[in-house]
């Protein structure tokens, strides 16, 4: 039989592993561009069956330890200057918005490409919306500006606006990989500006994300000792009894 | 536990990043080089709960779900095609481009190739080669009986013949430019090639169509900006660290699983 104590120890256990791999990954994309770092919650999850009413004081409830929710840190990365004009960095909150097969979806990696057609897009190939559908450029035009309302105007003259999106929620945004957001209820952005020959850096810091690390880990070494601990109750408790018995 | 993977596609990644920023800083001094910048994008996400899934039957929802990551990769290492900066060097056949284009250079196999690098010459024939001694496209051939040959911005290559006093056209430089021009393929020897990626290369003479100018006795140094590169070290080499440092975290949470009993 186990025991509660160490089946609660088990869902900390579990729950710091996983913390240790949301760790993990904002260290890993420390230098990703328009990364956003990843904050894991925890609830406690009371188990409300596992009581045993035989004694005069009712036990107390049993409290588990869930992940609850990975949240993403928003805030916004340093912004760092590359001089190259097809290098764009957001300031406020909004999001790029590209095409994907998968439909909209949004990024704050605006490094961004010319395909072979004179598409403006993303690293995946993936076309960067303007406000009337993707961005497009013939061989001849040169001097490619973006002014930070996101209005893009080329040798030729203004050849459109950015579409930059904000959320109300984005808490409801989804991680697809490759940089990108999907989901939520976009609107026009009201508060974004666009900057032209910089990038925003990831926002992972690193002594924070290290803290954590350590932290992760002595609490996981903690919750171990504490099952030993438990375990050896028990084996003292078993070796008594059976002494007795003998 | 995922970490340990994690944290060492996080090592790659950084190795790829010095790997390309000592590539930068070996071509400091290359003519024409453009630099390049390693890109990374976050792997995909394992969804343990998804946000906006119903919690109770009175329709709240779940408003922030978990996802886990699965690491970093190198997505793209595109060239910073940007202007380098130009060196007088008081030799007549040296030739920058200040612009977008590029010279042709017939290679040996046949197709062309190109190149920012206008450190040209002439070979045992008068004819105008690039430093490896393939023929730049068009083909200009300088008489012998040549002298002061004069390279104008819009490519005119001119020379005093037999010193006449008036200079004589003999032959006109072209330059290919690239509606992508991140997407050219680096064949060494400051040399790009066209790829499906770049797009078809669309010629025109210099000073015109946005091919850029010419500089006769310039060189266009590499844009390679040395103070950036190195805090670009600096910071793929703590992020380097700092991996592998979750690495041995992530080994000891696991050694202390072992030791339980």
């Amino acid at each position: 039989m186990i025991e509660n104590a160490q089946l609660i120890g088990l869902s900390r256990q579990i729950a710091l592993q996983r913390q240790m791999d949301v760790v993990a990954n904002n260290v890993a994309n420390i230098n990703t561009t328009g990364f956003k770092s990843e904050q894991l919650l925890f609830e406690d999850y009371a188990m409300p069956v596992a009581r045993d009413r035989d004694f005069r004081f009712a036990d107390q409830g049993l409290s588990y330890t869930q992940d609850w929710a990975t949240v993403h840190d928003l805030t916004a990365g340093p912004t760092v200057q590359t001089g190259n004009p097809l290098d764009l960095a957001l300031s406020g909150e909004g999001f790029l918005a590209v095409q994907t097969p998968e439909g909209e979806q949004y990024t704050r990696a605006g490094s961004l490409q010319m395909d072979n057609s004179g598409t403006l897009v993303d690293l995946n190939g993936n076309p960067v919306l303007g406000q009337g559908g993707p961005m497009q450029f013939t061989p001849d035009e040169t001097n490619l500006t973006i002014a930070p309302d996101g209005t893009v105007s080329t040798s030729e003259g203004v050849k459109g606006v950015l579409r930059l999106v904000e959320f109300d929620r984005p808490q409801d945004l989804a991680r697809g990989g490759n940089n990108l957001f999907s989901g939520g209820t976009p609107r026009p952005a009201t508060d974004t500006q666009v900057v032209q020959g910089s990038i925003e850096k990831s926002n992972v810091s690193g002594v924070s994300a290290m803290a954590e690390m350590i932290r992760v880990q002595r609490s996981y070494e903690s919750v171990t000792n504490l099952m030993q601990r438990q375990d050896d109750l028990r084996r003292t408790a078993i070796q008594r009894l059976g002494d007795n018995n003998a | 536990m995922k970490a340990l993977y994690i944290a060492s596609t996080g090592m790659s990644a950084q190795e790829r990043n010095v790997e390309v920023i000592s590539n930068n800083i070996a071509n400091m001094r290359t003519t024409g080089f453009k630099k390049q910048r390693a890109e990374f994008q976050d792997l995909l996400y394992q969804t343990h709960r998804r946000a906006g899934s119903t919690t109770s039957s009175q329709g709240s929802l779940v408003t922030a779900g978990i996802e886990i990551g699965s690491g970093v990769k190198t997505a793209a290492t595109p060239r910073i095609m940007s202007q380098g900066n130009v060196n007088p060097t008081e030799k007549e056949l040296d030739v920058a481009i200040r612009g977008e284009g590029f010279f042709m250079v017939a290679m040996p196999d046949g197709t062309t190739a190109y190149t920012r690098d206008g450190s040209f010459e002439r070979d045992d024939t008068g004819q105008l080669v690039n430093v490896d001694g393939y023929a730049i496209q068009p083909g200009i051939t300088i008489p012998g009986n040549a002298s002061s040959v004069s390279i104008g911005a819009d490519g005119t290559v001119e020379a005093f013949l037999d010193g006449t006093s008036t200079p004589t056209q003999i032959g006109q430089l072209q330059l290919a430019r690239f509606v992508n021009k991140a997407g050219l393929e680096s064949a060494g020897d400051n040399l790009f090639r066209e790829t499906a990626a770049s797009g078809p290369a669309q010629v025109g003479t210099p000073n015109s169509e946005g091919t850029g100018d010419l500089l006769q006795s310039y060189l266009e140094l590499a844009n390679v900006n040395s103070v950036t590169e190195i805090a670009d070290l600096i910071a793929a080499q703590r992020a380097y660290e700092m991996n592998a440092r979750v690495i041995s975290g992530a080994d000891e949470m696991m050694s202390a699983t072992t030791q339980l009993r």
